[in-house]
């Protein structure tokens, strides 16, 4: 394997604590943001607080990027250019768009400062991206939805550096209208104080399907409906590793601090592994290992999974 | 700023197949959408052949009127092959526009068919004018709104960049930002951007609060399933104010409609265009159009995004509204003036007594009972209960070829 490739392990951060927990348990780059611009952030950041993560990331030559990929609408565009003029000022390493607003605002700005391709559902072919990339942008993140070989295929056809999910629960829904809040007060089960954002804790099961777990919850952008499943591809690194993909990213939206913080460990390890002494990782004591890790973090209602890795879909 | 009277606004409807765009043309459509066999979302509609295309224009120019093709799907790598080809074919055949999403198919066409427009899909949720703007710098000279946009955000967008808005005024919406759901690819692992969409936002779910002592079922407590469903848009009582936003093109959505639908919406839809255009100043909603729309509604209706945000009123809960369904009973093929005789081919069974309506283009309209039916040898029937059998009726009023008889269900 060739040395010079090391793929980039992103985790997000809701906070400056949680900014210096997963660096320091082996984040490469961390994804900030604030909900106003980007969407399903782990937590708001404000500029002061992206101020104080560059420092200490640039200080660890660890990266950050900051999220802001929402679905704008006039209003929003106001603050936009000197949100991202702040942006190009404190030195952080990328945004992640995905509005095809951003164009013609950073063309104005005439400033420089890294694009990062995320509209979520729609990165999903190598023609759409290299659409994007004659637009400007410097990395193309996937869409949840596909399958491995694709992904291996938009590598191949790509030059421009890739991100995927590897860890985490994915977004699966987004509407714009209060869809919780909507329901409650149609049930008139209103308290009229009550945000029905993530700390409420929300999840919808399907019909007829006990064990099922999609959490839901409302923010600045909408409603939004989280997975089933948490994407787990800890023991299938070694294709991803192999096709040399450059970024794998950990989403840690409704988990714990400490979730968040051995998932990030576990993943640091299992890469560096993966990556050093193959046979070690692909051993059954390693396996073994994680899985039983896993267990000890993961939470009962919560099942792990390979999302649409190795899944095929009809249309 | 004064009102000012923009151009005459493009009325654009849905045509699942052949039958359908002729007929929302013959009811008064300036254009249809149609989608071909490939790269488009409806793959349940009927869908045009390429030699139904060429008819398709052949009928439409006739008329003065413009065919588009929808090629909306969100693309994966193995679904470009052929695209080039595609798009060279369809501007071969005269198609006027493309309607496109993912940018890969917009490359697609640039490069085999540089000549053929391409309009931006609702799918690619375009909510702002910068957004706008990006699209007409690339060249593209209409985009169709995310139906999340409001009156006055459309009038900035016409204000700020100089390019076509098409905006849909009716039908069924999602309630997501279309393309932004993925719902149905999780629950039954049918990619909704690719047109296997299985309307999983519209099921009957069960919502949880989790607490310190576990999970408490809230749609039990209510007695009623956690559902998202929207109620259908309609914009039939306020179409002056999409007119004044500078709106270019008014959209019908429901390429799965039936024609029955398809012609009662256009038929509105033109007599109101017309009907505003004629004296903007004196213009007056007539109930008589509103009522017409019931006829065809499947849903209760809402203003959706245009005027504000959406609330639970907007939604569908619990059970469905109580509406009148009509059916599509009979075409007229033919009239008889000197005997009154209407040469009617079946479409949904009818009787002797029934309340019937014809109504044809230019919003005509007349009730009556059926007093005599006769099967085309001339024998009296009581009852034409065979599918597109041709039957003569006696008619209290003049008909022609195209008009429609509805009864409701």
């Amino acid at each position: 394997m060739n040395t010079s490739y090391r793929p980039e392990l992103v985790a997000t951060a809701r906070d400056l604590k949680e900014v210096k927990v997963l660096a320091e348990a082996g984040a490469d780059a961390i994804l900030v943001g604030h909900q106003k611009y980007g969407l399903r952030v782990t937590g708001d950041f404000g500029l002061e607080d992206i101020e104080q993560a560059v420092l200490f990331l640039h200080g660890l030559n660890k990266k950050i990027y900051v999220v802001t990929n929402a679905i704008f609408h006039n209003q929003d565009l106001i603050d936009l250019p000197h949100y991202f003029e702040r942006l190009v000022e404190l030195k952080v390493d990328g945004i992640v768009c995905g509005d095809p607003s951003v164009f013609p605002i950073l063309d104005e700005m005439g400033k420089f400062i890294p694009v990062f391709w995320n509209p979520e559902t729609l990165s999903t072919n190598f023609e759409t991206l290299k659409f994007w990339q004659k637009q400007g942008i410097q990395r193309a993140i996937l869409s949840n939805e596909l399958a491995l070989d694709a992904i291996f295929e938009i590598k191949q056809e790509l030059e421009l550096p890739i991100e995927i999910q590897i860890h985490g629960m994915t977004c699966i829904f987004q509407s714009k209208r209060k869809l919780v809040s909507n329901y409650y007060h149609h049930i008139e089960d209103v308290n009229n104080q009550e945000k029905y954002d993530r700390d409420k804790k929300l999840h919808l099961k399907e019909p007829k399907k006990e064990d099922t777990n999609y959490p839901v919850f409302e923010d600045f952008n909408g409603t939004h409906i989280m997975s089933n499943e948490d994407l787990c591809m800890i023991e299938h690194l070694e294709p991803l590793i192999d096709k040399r993909i450059d970024s794998l990213r950990i989403n840690g939206i409704l988990q714990s601090r400490s979730y968040n913080e051995a998932i990030v460990k576990l993943y640091r390890e299992a890469i560096d592994l993966c990556m050093s002494d193959l046979y070690q990782y692909k051993s059954f004591q390693f396996l073994n290992r994680v899985r039983e890790s896993l267990g000890a973090i993961k939470s009962e209602e919560r099942k792990l999974g390979t999302g649409f890795y190795f899944k095929e879909q009809i249309y | 700023m004064g009102m000012t009277i923009g151009k005459k606004p493009e009325l654009l409807a849905p045509a699942g197949n052949l039958e359908k765009l002729k007929f929302a043309i013959h009811y008064g459509a300036d254009a249809v959408y149609i989608g071909g066999k490939q790269f488009g979302l409806r793959a349940k509609a009927g869908n045009f052949s390429f030699e139904d295309m060429e008819e398709g224009v052949a009928f439409a120019n006739k008329y003065g009127a413009k065919v588009y093709v929808a090629a909306n799907i969100i693309a994966h790598n193995e679904n470009l092959e052929g695209a080039h080809e595609y798009f060279k074919k369809l501007y071969d055949i005269g198609i006027a526009a493309v309607i496109v999403a993912d940018p890969a198919l917009i490359s697609a066409c640039r490069e085999s068919a540089p000549n053929l427009e391409v309009h931006i899909s609702t799918q690619a949720s375009i909510a702002n004018w910068r957004t706008v703007q990006f699209w007409k710098n690339q060249g593209i000279p209409r985009v169709v709104l995310a139906r999340e946009v409001s009156l006055e955000e459309i009038k900035e967008m016409k204000e700020k960049v100089d390019i076509e808005i098409e905006a849909f005024v009716h039908g069924a919406m999602c309630i997501s930002y279309s393309g932004r759901c993925v719902l149905s690819n999780h629950m039954t692992a049918r990619d909704a951007n690719r047109g296997g969409c299985a309307q999983s936002c519209r099921w009957n779910y069960d919502l949880f609060e989790d607490g310190t002592d576990g999970s408490v079922s809230i749609s039990d407590r209510a007695d009623e399933a956690y559902t998202m469903s929207s109620k259908d848009l309609s914009m039939v009582e306020h179409l002056p104010d999409l007119i004044h936003a500078g709106v270019d093109s008014l959209k019908i959505e429901g390429r799965m409609k039936s024609i029955h639908y398809v012609a009662t919406v256009v038929n509105v839809y033109r007599k109101i265009i017309d009907t505003y255009f004629e004296d903007p100043a004196n213009y007056q909603l007539d109930p008589e159009w509103v009522d017409e729309i019931w006829k065809a509604a499947q849903r209760s209706l809402t203003t959706a995004f245009y005027y504000n945000e959406p609330t639970e009123k907007d939604q569908l809960f619990g059970k469905p509204d109580r509406i009148t369904k009509y059916d599509f009973a009979g075409l007229v093929l033919e009239y008889d003036e000197a005997t009154q005789i209407a040469t009617i081919q079946q479409r949904n069974s009818f009787k002797v007594g029934d309340e019937i309506e014809f109504f044809g283009p230019n919003f005509y309209h007349f009730k009556q009972t059926i007093k005599e039916i006769w099967n085309e040898h001339g024998e009296k029937m009581d009852i034409a209960k065979h599918p597109m059998m041709i039957t003569k009726v006696k008619v209290d009023q003049p008909v022609r070829y195209y008009d429609m008889m509805r009864k409701s269900k």
